[in-house]
């Protein structure tokens, strides 16, 4: 992965996390406040609630109390020909008169003379009418109600009336039901329903609403239990998703302390669903826009921090492909300048430095070379000193011994001066080494026929030759006279290398297009110091020799764009291996 | 026959009201209109039973709309003579209720009065009762195949508190299918209520076999449902008041002979129950009444009379027989529309 899309998807996720973390910051503080204005609206339907019941309550004391004071009332039973039994449409009249649903005329002892509601019950008792004493200052309450079709929950309220010497109960009111739900204002997403505690169990059907059907009573249940079963107010989230409502259920208690309903009063918590939907999806468009406008301004921060350090990975490249006095162009004073500033003066110090040590090499080296020149020009120079002096000896001490001196000075003289024409050669081929002149080069061919340029020598030796030529090679473009004049420099280190005898293998091997051409010998090998050093110039370890057959392999094998190495153990004799054509 | 003195026939003494010879002159013409909370929702005319079949001969119908009305037209050949009035329309399917105000504004001539509208007489109203004639009873269906159940129920109607309140004393109370006045035993067939007995009874029995349906298709007997639905509750039976189909029936049977033991075997007949043997003596009559009554598939309750209400412009009558076959042939009517 590179710097800039590292850069890039850091500046990416930073984007999106801040996105995120706003948007969880917008939702929480949103639900926050939509619970804050829903426990509002409960608590106003709770106090509208409790200020209906009140009003109804009010309501029926006063309807009931004005039919046990009618003249109606009166008059039905003063004319009654069959106490304790009424005209049976007697309640229904006076029901209607002030609105009641229910309403019930009962005589002293609980026998029931007329009832609206359930007119068939004449003649049956109403015992709990007949404990209690002062029912004026009971006011209206809840109480279950029998009634033909089934049992409901009314709201009902007694009064007593005495009329032509006989005591009648007067108990009317309301059913909780579906119509005294439709009196409540509900807010829009509100919904009240009551459940009516009519049976021993749980019943959905006992569950009744002020506007439409109850689809989902059964889930309930838990809500409706827990207020039974605990007698005080519980709230619940019932149901999931936009259908999800948070319900506040209040116990309505009825005569002797029994819990005959609890009011349900449901808030819809779509509105937050749908709002938190919107929410959602608006920072879904905000974290994409900032996403993109991020990626965009990723790219061009990163393309501004990168470019430079591209720059300087370019220019760093020049430098290690030997392009030493590269430099890179400084375009700001931040930290990225900073980097091109020590960039370049790393370079320039490189070049100084580089040229310092090429300096002192060529210091070093034009001392080795005079060193060598000492070396190799004091050999010969003292026997050439020594027989000139042996020879004027010879003449002013011994005349008669001249000529033989003479003779046997001058061979030695030529044999020397031979030698240092040698030498002096050797330098001249190191100096003069030309461009090689490419041509393709069977290097089979090539071993072969430097080969035959060692019989004789080789013959006179203790040395082996072991040609070992691969059968198929490839032809390899090469200076043929160079590669020859390098084969016979390592055949030659190859034969100094085994005095006592040995054997000398050269193998040649294909290498894909290239060839690898290897020379081997038996002697005593090279430490691995000796190996570091091996190409140097004027290096050699031996008593004899310019030190540079090797350096002259080497040159030759670079300027071939081709690879020498050498491995070698001491006492295993060592292995020059030239690759060329596939490096 | 121009002059037709009425006379205040009354076979064993029912007929509650009368009309005293010389209270007026009867004359021609006139429509006398009348109500009725029969249905009479057929094609054609009933041609026989008590009400507008008893009309026919005297008057021709000349207009018929199933469950609306009909309109008969005085038969000028008629053996007894020519009625009075030249035409009697009836209303039909007319509520108690409604019946007793059209009688009250003006509106109907001659309406029949239930329980409730007989208390309240007004001035110069009359009223004319027949006797005891209509056997109302539970019958029951061959769904209810367990005679216990069927017990359980006839011992669960309290007729006592019925007749009282929801009848106000019209009628008599009754175990037997003819009322006390035609057979004379009526009062051998026990007639009170046992919810001990009752509840025995059902003790043991499933749920499914205390349910029942109690069909009520007259609105006049609903509240006596109701009452009876309430009751069996009490011994145990569940029982629903519904109209149409149903487990058991509280309906009514007409009395429509002087002779127990036609009136009997006619009510067999309207049962579907095997006629009983003709019997000659009262033992007799009361062994096969006994019969049918044998298993509780029929469960007689009351016996009412047949009540009419008529305007003070009626005059002649009584209008009905102490059958509670009408007798408008006699009538006239007094005022504008003579």
């Amino acid at each position: 992965m590179t710097f800039r899309t590292r850069l890039l998807l850091i500046f990416t996720i930073a984007v999106i996390a801040t996105v995120g973390v706003v948007e969880l910051l917008v939702l929480g503080s949103t639900r926050r406040a939509f619970e804050g204005v829903e426990s509002q609206r409960v608590d106003a339907l709770v106090a509208q609630f409790r200020l209906e019941f009140e009003r109804s309550k009010q309501e029926i004391v006063r309807a009931v109390g004005g039919i046990a004071r009618s003249d109606a009332l009166r008059d039905f039973v003063t004319k009654a020909d069959y106490w304790p039994y009424l005209d049976q449409e007697a309640a229904q009249n006076l029901a209607s008169t002030q609105g009641l649903k229910l309403l019930e005329l009962v005589a002293g002892d609980g026998t029931i003379v007329s009832s609206a509601e359930w007119p068939a019950r004449f003649g049956y008792h109403e015992e709990w009418l007949t404990q209690e004493t002062d029912w004026h200052s009971r006011g209206a309450f809840l109480k279950r109600e029998e009634l033909s079709d089934g049992v409901a929950l009314s709201l009902v309220a007694v009064a007593t009336a005495e009329v032509a010497d006989r005591k009648l109960f007067v108990v009317g009111g309301q059913e909780m039901d579906r119509d005294f739900l439709g009196t409540l204002v509900l807010p829009k997403g509100m919904r009240v329903l009551l459940y009516r505690n009519l049976e021993a169990r749980y019943s959905a059907a006992d569950l009744v609403s002020g506007e439409s059907r109850i689809g989902d009573a059964q889930r309930l249940e838990p809500l409706v239990e827990s207020v039974l079963g605990g007698r005080r107010e519980a709230s619940r989230i019932v149901g999931s998703g936009a259908d999800a409502e948070v319900f506040h259920a209040l116990p309505l208690a009825g005569s002797e302390d029994s819990l005959l309903g609890v009011l349900l009063i449901g808030s819809s918590r779509r509105e937050l669903v749908d709002l938190e939907a919107s929410l959602r999806s608006t920072g879904i468009w905000v974290a994409a826009g900032g996403i993109l406008m991020g990626v965009v301004l990723a790219w061009w921060a990163t393309a501004r921090i990168t470019r430079p350090v591209q720059l300087l990975a370019r220019s760093a490249g020049k430098v290690a492909s030997g392009e030493w006095g590269t430099t890179v162009e400084v375009t700001s004073a931040d930290e990225i300048g900073k980097l091109a500033r020590a960039f370049n003066r790393m370079t320039h110090e490189l070049v100084e430095q580089r040229q310092r040590l090429m300096q002192a090499e060529r210091v070093a080296a034009w001392r080795e070379l005079a060193r060598r020149l000492a070396h190799e020009l004091k050999n010969p120079l003292f026997p050439l000193q020594i027989t000139v002096e042996n020879m004027q000896r010879a003449r002013d001490s011994y005349p008669e011994q001249f000529d033989e001196v003479f003779r046997e000075g001058t061979a030695t003289l030529l044999a020397e001066l031979s030698n240092l024409k040698q030498i002096i050669g050797r330098f001249s081929d190191f100096a003069k080494m030309p461009a090689p002149e490419m041509q393709r080069v069977d290097f089979n061919n090539l071993v072969a026929e430097t080969m035959r340029l060692f019989e004789g020598q080789l013959s006179q030796t203790h040395i082996a030759a072991k040609v070992e030529l691969a059968p198929v090679l490839p032809l390899v473009p090469a200076d043929p006279e160079q590669m020859t004049r390098a084969l016979r420099n390592l055949i030659l280190n190859a034969i100094d290398a085994m005095p006592r005898g040995g054997t000398l293998t050269i193998r040649t091997a294909a290498i894909g297009e290239g060839v690898r051409l290897e020379v081997a010998d038996t002697g005593q090998g090279l430490t691995p110091e000796e190996c570091e050093r091996l190409f140097t110039p004027y290096y050699t370890t031996k008593t004899h020799g310019t030190g540079l057959g090797l350096a002259i392999v080497q040159s030759v094998v670079s300027d071939h764009k081709g690879h020498i190495t050498v491995e070698s153990e001491t006492g295993k004799g060592a292995k020059f291996r030239i690759d060329l054509g596939a490096v | 026959m121009f002059l037709r003195l009425v006379a205040a026939v009354s076979v064993a003494g029912w007929l509650s009201a009368s009309l005293a010879s010389g209270e007026t002159r009867p004359r021609y013409g006139g429509v006398l209109r009348v109500e009725v909370r029969m249905a009479g929702d057929t094609a054609d005319p009933p041609q026989s039973g008590p009400g507008l079949a008893d009309l026919i001969g005297n008057f021709n119908i000349t207009e018929w709309e199933g469950g609306r009305r009909a309109v008969f037209e005085a038969n000028e050949a008629a053996a007894g003579g020519r009625p009075y009035v030249d035409r009697v329309e009836v209303q039909l399917a007319r509520a108690l209720r409604d019946q007793s105000a059209d009688l009250e504004t003006g509106k109907a001539d001659i309406v029949e009065l239930g329980p409730n509208e007989l208390r309240r007489s007004a001035a110069g109203r009359k009223v004319w009762s027949s006797a005891p004639v209509r056997v109302v009873a539970l019958v029951f269906g061959a769904r209810v195949e367990d005679a216990r159940v069927r017990e359980a129920l006839s011992l669960a109607v309290d007729r006592g508190i019925i007749h009282r309140v929801l009848l106000q004393q019209q009628g008599e109370v009754s175990g037997a299918l003819l009322p006390q006045w035609l057979s004379g035993y009526a009062f051998l067939f026990p007639a009170t209520a046992d919810m001990g007995r009752a509840r025995s009874l059902l003790a043991g029995l499933p749920a499914t076999a205390r349910t029942l349906t109690l069909g009520v298709d007259d609105a006049a007997l609903r509240p006596i449902a109701d009452r009876i639905a309430l009751t069996a509750r009490d011994a145990g039976l569940m029982v629903t008041v519904v109209t149409g189909a149903s487990d058991v029936r509280l309906t009514e049977f007409r009395i429509t002979s002087t002779d127990p033991a036609r009136a009997l075997a006619a009510i067999a007949g309207a049962l579907g129950m095997p006629l009983p043997a003709h019997a000659a003596s009262a033992e007799g009559l009361y062994a096969a009444e006994r019969a049918l009554l044998e298993g509780f598939r029929v469960a007689p309750l009351f016996h009412l009379p047949d009540s009419y209400g008529a305007g003070g412009k009626v005059k002649g009558g009584p209008g009905i027989s102490p059958l509670g076959e009408w007798r408008f042939e006699n009538l006239w009517v007094e005022g504008e529309r003579q």
